[in-house]
């Protein structure tokens, strides 16, 4: 088995999801967390200038999303055919674009870059935002047959990218993904409710984003 | 009008507007892939009706036997996983896809200048490049430029084509057509994206392809 090192900030982010894949094919892995005193000697020796990035037996990858895929892939959670990854890797796009339209509502909840006063951008940006991709995604997730699972009939990596998104967005305001979602929050009651997430769950830091 | 590329039943259609845009890396990948497919050009007024038939109302879709695939880099992955185009191992792989990744991220900032180039929206298109064109290239093309040199291959990862070498060379060659110039200082880029444009299915393509 290789040896996998995760490496991160002392959040869930980006990451949290890979963490989840680790954690539900019960592979060892070291969960890394850099702090902002390291940061600035490591951040010019990642290829990008960003974290996450994984180590797998000391090489390196890059970006959060192929990361996720890449793991997923190994360890059975990407989707059950070629078609289903396909679909499950259009609904990560379809997020990274919403993360792109939500992001000035997100960093400034955060405290990572200031857009605005967080209730006018709640109001302006996140509320539409939410409007717009939730109601796509309760719309694939009945379509699905509302099972609990957004693609196929079993968990793969987007299930676990909307949950944990979903603790954030109502970590920021309280109900924010509320109950005009239901087969979405469904997805999210499944991996929240997973056994094999049960331990990690419990004892995981309480982070807000 | 749609264009079929071989005179027997086609696996796929590929749906989009007739420009090259988002459906041009995908048409790309078909092509190099020698996959038999239909390139359906949809029209501003076909649009609407179609667009409610989309699972996220966008384009492009690939359909495969009726089923749709949207969004175009999971048209790419989807295409080139099947046909030996997505690099040799998994952790090639995944470098493809941070690649395609990291592009779009450069052009979620550079496309505030480019559109206004290409003539889409409205805005300064000079403080456009300023603060958005300049900036966005210079952080991003000497990335590039480190991968190229770092793999030494020719190609972005592993030493065959990647439906990412198609990406970039699609994106780099379009910039330096629409503004003669700007990718000057990343000679091996314009070198990459030639070595891409070359490869013969690629060529037949560009040279046949509507638009």
């Amino acid at each position: 088995m290789p040896s996998y090192k995760l490496i991160y900030f002392d959040v869930r982010g980006l990451a949290e999801v890979s963490r989840f894949l680790f954690y539900l094919s019960s592979t060892p892995f070291q969960d890394y967390e850099v702090s902002d005193a390291e940061w600035l000697t490591l951040q010019g020796k990642t290829p990008y200038g960003k974290l996450p990035i994984l180590e797998v037996d000391g090489k390196t990858l890059a970006q959060s999303f192929a990361i996720a895929r890449y793991l997923a892939r190994e360890f059975g959670f990407a989707g059950n055919s070629p078609f289903e990854c396909a679909l499950v890797d259009a609904l990560g796009d379809q997020f990274k674009d919403y993360w792109g339209e939500l992001f000035p509502y997100f960093a400034t909840c955060a405290g990572i870059k200031e857009f605005g006063n967080s209730n006018i951008l709640r109001r302006e940006v996140g509320e539409p935002a939410r409007d717009k991709f939730f109601t796509m995604l309760e719309r694939v997730a009945k379509e699905n047959g509302s099972n609990g699972h957004l693609v196929g009939d079993s968990l793969t990596w987007i299930d676990l990218t909307v949950a944990d998104h979903i603790t954030t967005l109502n970590n920021f305001s309280d109900g924010f993904v509320d109950d005009r979602f239901p087969a979405v929050l469904a997805v999210r009651e499944k991996v929240m409710n997973d056994p094999r997430l049960t331990e990690y769950l419990a004892k995981r830091p309480k982070r807000y984003f | 009008f749609s264009a079929i590329s071989q005179s027997t039943m086609p696996a796929y259609k590929l749906y989009y507007f007739s420009i090259r845009g988002l459906g041009e890396v995908p048409r790309q990948i078909l092509a190099l892939a020698d996959v038999k497919f239909e390139n359906v050009g949809i029209t501003k007024e076909q649009w609407p009706e179609f667009k409610s038939k989309t699972p996220f109302g966008q384009m492009p879709v690939l359909e495969v036997d009726g089923k749709q695939i949207p969004q175009s880099f999971a048209i790419a992955r989807y295409v080139a996983s099947q046909h030996g185009l997505a690099g040799k191992t998994p952790f090639e792989a995944a470098w493809v896809d941070a690649l395609a990744d990291q592009y779009k991220d450069f052009n979620n900032d550079f496309k505030k200048f480019f559109y206004l180039v290409l003539g889409f929206g409205e805005g300064d298109l000079e403080a456009a490049k300023l603060e958005h064109g300049i900036p966005a290239r210079d952080k991003f093309f000497p990335l590039v430029v480190k991968q190229l040199k770092s793999n030494g291959t020719g190609f972005l990862v592993g030493d065959s084509v990647t439906w990412v070498d198609v990406l970039y060379a699609e994106g780099s060659s379009r910039v330096a057509h629409e503004v003669p110039g700007f990718l000057d200082d990343y000679p091996e880029v314009l070198e990459h994206a030639k070595k891409i444009h070359a490869i013969p299915q690629i060529k037949k393509w560009i040279e046949a392809r509507p638009v």
